[in-house]
């Protein structure tokens, strides 16, 4: 990828959240958090080939386990170092089972893992219950309490590590099987490729990926419940994937980043004077779902590398 | 005693409904293998429309089979733009069709709001071995007999239905004989969504209906569905029935909350055990 | 020349690899003509082309009448029915009444309620043949006959097809590996290689001519009584 447009992407995302005023802070924070989570969901469609229609539970794992040790007194920073943690092992232990599934069985059986966590936390009463866990303290980084501001850097650097991880991935070795892999299943496992332990790597992976960003959003807004986590998030996060194009660095940040704004842009058009109360619901919800649509049929492999090979075409002529 | 004949009873009418969402996810499927994710779609629909017609003073029947009727139709425009286009594969059609259902959310939002709603369904009580039971639970029962029983006649004794058979059983050999497979997928998916449509026009007077309450009966009827490999209406009709009714047993006896991991519980250990006894599913079919 | 089914300069490529290469093929009214060749010369291409499962690049098919197409590998419907394949056999002719098929291959009469997935090779081949017929076909294009079946079974399916050739008006196009028994039932033959044409005559002649002789007869110059 070109350095000077990821250095300009870098020092134009740090210079931009002090000129943001407090509502666009929260939708810059939001974003890279969303962008966080679909590097992971765009590493386990691109490159093991399935879909997870559950990365939500992992956010929410992760938002939990940060904030209920930080709610009883544990240092937040701690709180926020197990959000990965917690939501890698339970990743491990999930996809032991789970990922000897493929295709649409995956699919399902992922939707289901996120519908029974909701289940057990909305009657869970130590963590708050259905109604919620509140009062969750703000993250203390060297004895500075983060403030809009401080979340905002928070976010960035948290999606710069994931990026640079999932950099790391696509140019190992293992990255390449698993590439392989998600082609021709019985082709890699003839030459040798341990595709079972690389698919629940990256699994784990991306469940890790979640759970981190998950962890900064339970600090951010200070309140979690079940209903911050529902299945229609899992889904946001695989059209974000598939709209920025599976498989690659940019597409994650580009599709988050495509989404969230239209989404944003809506949701101002909708809250207009004049416009229904449903306005905002339906018309994110058409965004969704034409969006998904769209891509999956007529750019399948997404924007970034649909921009590249215009990109191309413009520089062979 | 009578309280367990009650749940059961109950169980079956509440399994009927996800029977009748399971088996439309199996004709689609056994058809053009797509497992379609907007099924739940098809029954939300058909109960909100059937609602508007009997508060506009429609007769009961002529909205129940208005509502059904634009269960059939969206599964039409489902399976035309899931499977129109030469190419798509099941793996994207299934993509297609959850952006499907979230694009139903959107018009369901629009038209009719995003609160609950219901309509009344065949009034009074029954009583049998001494369990009192709403009547209505015995029509769910009795219209899911009897759609059944027609399903199975039209599958293996009419023309069009063993068309539809042989494409499920040799796609290619469904060509060699001048079958138009496309074709067949759009009538799987009509019928799809008449099945499912059937299904909320049915359940609505027993259970509110929602544009999100889609996900549980996409649920239930894919765990009572995949039992029977996604391929044979007769188990997905036995899974159904024994979810309804295992849910129902177990919210009765006081375990209410936990009656939907009841379906997803089953539903991954039957998917695991599966994929333990075959090995891991080959990739889906291009 | 127009013959049952006249095929000229056909192309066929799949993703940039040429299978069929500017053939020209014709199958005479009321004949069986045999077209061999190796493993991939192209021949269930040419199959499919005219069974019209793959869009040619170029080149024209005409075919007089209705064609009927036995695949390869018989592609049953394997739960369901004798019957029942049978009768799908008539989809586009609206033909349901299977009666004249029985008539025609009498075995399958006896079987006609098993499912067709438990039956025997030979005996699904039969099923392919007659599922075919339902289509009453002016020509018949049949895919591999004698593809993994037992060397007695494909003496009688070729005594089947002989006598049906016999009793019914009816062109065959017959793609056959097994050179000598498509040389020996068929009246005209070509040879495919490599997705071209690259011989083509009286199958008496080719069954003499040593290119053939070589490559498909097993080295062995035959002469059919």
């Amino acid at each position: 990828m070109n350095r000077w447009l990821v250095a300009g992407v870098a020092v134009v995302t740090l210079a931009l959240p002090p000129l943001l005023p407090e509502r666009h802070l929260a939708t810059f924070v939001l974003l890279l958090l969303a962008a966080t989570v679909t590097v992971g969901v765009s590493l386990l469609m691109g490159y093991a080939g399935q879909v997870s229609l559950g990365q939500a539970s992992f956010y929410a794992i992760g938002a939990y386990a940060a904030a209920l040790p930080a709610v009883h007194g544990v240092p937040s920073l701690l709180g926020l170092a197990l959000a990965p943690v917690a939501a890698a092992v339970a990743a491990v232990l999930l996809g032991a089972p789970l990922l000897r599934l493929r295709g649409h069985h995956l699919a399902f059986a992922t939707l289901a893992v996120q519908l029974i966590l909701l289940s057990l936390l909305a009657q869970a009463d130590w963590a708050g219950g259905a109604i919620g866990l509140q009062g969750i303290p703000r993250l203390t980084v060297l004895g500075i309490e983060l403030r809009d501001l401080g979340y905002a850097y928070a976010a960035w650097l948290v999606l710069a590590i994931a990026l640079l991880i999932a950099r790391n991935v696509v140019d190992s070795r293992p990255g390449r099987a698993l590439r392989a892999a998600a082609t021709s299943e019985t082709a890699a496992a003839a030459s040798g490729v341990a595709v079972g332990r690389h698919r629940l790597a990256v699994f784990t992976l991306s469940a890790a990926l979640a759970g981190l960003a998950g962890g900064v959003y339970a600090f951010y807004l200070g309140y979690l419940s079940p209903g911050s986590f529902p299945v229609l998030l899992s889904i946001e996060f695989v059209v974000m994937a598939v709209v920025g194009g599976l498989g690659t660095l940019a597409g994650p940040v580009v599709g988050a980043t495509v989404i969230v704004l239209l989404v944003q842009l809506l949701n101002t058009l909708g809250t207009q004077p004049g416009m229904p109360d449903y306005a905002p619901s339906v018309l994110s919800y058409a965004v969704y779902a034409l969006l998904l649509i769209t891509c999956v049929l007529y750019l399948p492999r997404g924007l970034v590398p649909a921009l590249r090979r215009l990109r191309k075409a413009d520089i062979a002529r | 005693m009578s309280d367990l004949l009650g749940y059961l009873i109950t169980g079956l009418g509440i399994g009927a409904g996800f029977a009748l969402v399971a088996s439309g996810l199996v004709a689609i499927h056994r058809v053009t293998r797509v497992v379609n994710f907007a099924q739940g779609g098809f029954a939300v629909l058909a109960a909100l429309l059937t609602s508007t017609l009997l508060s506009a003073g429609l007769p009961h029947g002529v909205a129940e089979l208005g509502g059904v009727a634009l269960g059939a139709l969206a599964g039409l425009v489902v399976g035309v733009v899931a499977i129109g286009r030469p190419g798509t594969s099941p793996g994207t059609a299934l993509i297609v069709t959850l952006g499907l259902g979230v694009l139903a959310y959107a018009i369901e939002v629009l038209i009719w709001g995003d609160q609950p709603r219901s309509f009344p369904g065949v009034p009074g009580v029954a009583e049998i071995g001494g369990a009192r039971i709403p009547a209505h639970y015995l029509l769910i029962i009795a219209v899911t007999a009897v759609v059944f029983a027609l399903m199975a006649w039209f599958f293996a004794r009419t023309d069009l239905g063993r068309a539809l058979t042989a494409c499920a059983s040799n796609r290619y050999a469904a060509q060699v004989v001048g079958i138009d497979v496309r074709r067949m997928g759009l009538l799987a998916f009509t019928i799809g969504g008449a099945l499912g449509g059937l299904a909320g026009v049915l359940t609505t007077p027993v259970q509110q209906v929602t544009f999100d309450s889609d996900v549980t009966l996409i649920v239930n009827g894919f765990a009572a569905a995949v039992l029977g490999g996604l391929t044979r209406p007769a188990i997905a009709l036995a899974g159904g029935l024994l979810l309804g009714v295992t849910q129902t047993v177990v919210a009765g006896y006081g375990g209410g909350a936990y009656q939907t991991e009841v379906a997803l519980v089953l539903m991954l250990t039957v998917m695991i055990v599966q994929a333990a006894r075959t090995g891991p599913v080959p990739e889906m079919a291009q | 020349m127009t013959g049952a089914v006249d095929i000229g300069n056909l192309t066929v490529r799949y993703a940039g690899a040429t299978a069929l290469d500017d053939v020209s093929l014709s199958v005479a009214e009321n004949e069986m003509t045999a077209l061999i060749g190796a493993n991939g010369a192209g021949k269930s291409t040419l199959v499919k082309a005219l069974a019209g499962l793959v869009r040619p690049s170029s080149g024209t098919i005409s075919v007089h009448g209705r064609l009927a197409h036995v695949p390869e590998g018989r592609e049953m419907f394997p739960d369901m029915t004798v019957d029942d394949n049978l009768r799908l056999g008539g989809w586009r002719t609206r033909k349901r009444n299977t009666t004249p098929v029985y008539d025609l291959l009498p075995d399958l009469a006896a079987i006609r309620s098993r499912k067709a997935g438990s039956l025997s090779g030979g005996q699904q081949q039969m099923v392919a043949i007659g599922r075919a017929l339902m289509a009453d076909p002016d020509v018949l294009v049949i895919d591999e006959l004698s593809l993994g079946l037992a060397p007695m079974i494909v003496t009688a399916l070729v005594d089947h097809l002989r006598t049906l050739h016999a009793t019914r008006e009816l062109a065959v196009l017959l793609i056959e590996q097994n050179a000598r028994l498509a040389l020996d039932l068929c009246q005209h033959a070509y040879v495919l290689e490599s997705g071209r044409i690259a011989l083509h005559g009286p199958a008496a002649t080719l069954a003499r001519d040593p290119r053939v002789t070589a490559a498909y007869l097993g080295g062995h110059v035959t002469v059919t009584p």
